[in-house]
């Protein structure tokens, strides 16, 4: 299995399992009601540091597997793979901002807006890494 | 499964021919990843004109020995 692909393995489940965190402690935090509640920041900062610390150690395993590996840029093969997955998850990415706008036109609720946005970011990214792994699976 | 390539290769009977160069000596000679060398063999992925010259010259053969369209 290509280096990045084990990378890809590994970040999906940091993603989900970070994003789950993030929602947790935002419902734990805030009152959901027919508006919606202003970010909190200390959350949304836990939420980098935890992704950030995550990523680290899923990189450093995953490294440790295959120095050599790691090291290595992506090649022709895993450029197109790489590209085409970016491609791809940023309709993700913008299919969500369309919809959080077209909300915000209704409800005018920028904290929606900002929640939506920030969840499509999450989902877009999963995706990205989703797409990896199929692509280097089945081909580009 | 998306649609293969319609581009047939010989790389792997290559290898074997030139004495089992394996699959990550042929990558690092034309600098890909193992992977990549794998992709090309099992037909899942085409590889840039210029690994495919890369790779014919690794042989010693012209591209058209290597690479052909499927149905020629």
């Amino acid at each position: 299995m290509a280096h990045r692909e084990k990378l890809a393995w590994v970040m999906i489940p940091v993603l989900i399992l970070t994003g789950l965190w993030y929602i947790d402690r935002t419902q734990a935090v805030l009152d959901f009601g027919a508006e919606a509640s202003a970010p909190v920041p200390p959350i949304l900062i836990g939420y980098v540091i935890l992704i950030v610390l995550a990523s680290i150690a899923g990189s450093v395993l995953v490294a440790a597997s295959a120095p050599s590996e790691a090291e290595a840029p992506a090649d022709e093969r895993e450029a197109r793979i790489l590209d085409r997955a970016g491609h791809w998850s940023g309709y993700v990415l913008g299919a969500a901002a369309i919809a959080a706008m077209i909300r915000f036109t209704v409800d005018g609720d920028g904290n929606r807006l900002f929640h939506l946005v920030f969840a499509g970011l999450i989902l877009s990214q999963i995706a990205e890494y989703a797409l990896q792994i199929l692509f280097y699976r089945r081909g580009v | 499964m998306a649609k293969r390539p319609p581009i047939t290769n010989r790389v792997r009977e290559l290898r074997e021919a030139h004495g089992q160069i394996s699959q990550a000596a042929l990558a690092k000679a034309i600098g890909v990843t193992r992977q990549t060398v794998i992709a090309i063999e099992q037909g899942r992925y085409s590889p840039s004109l210029e690994s495919a010259f890369r790779i014919a010259r690794r042989f010693g053969v012209g591209v058209e020995d290597v690479f052909g369209w499927e149905g020629d």
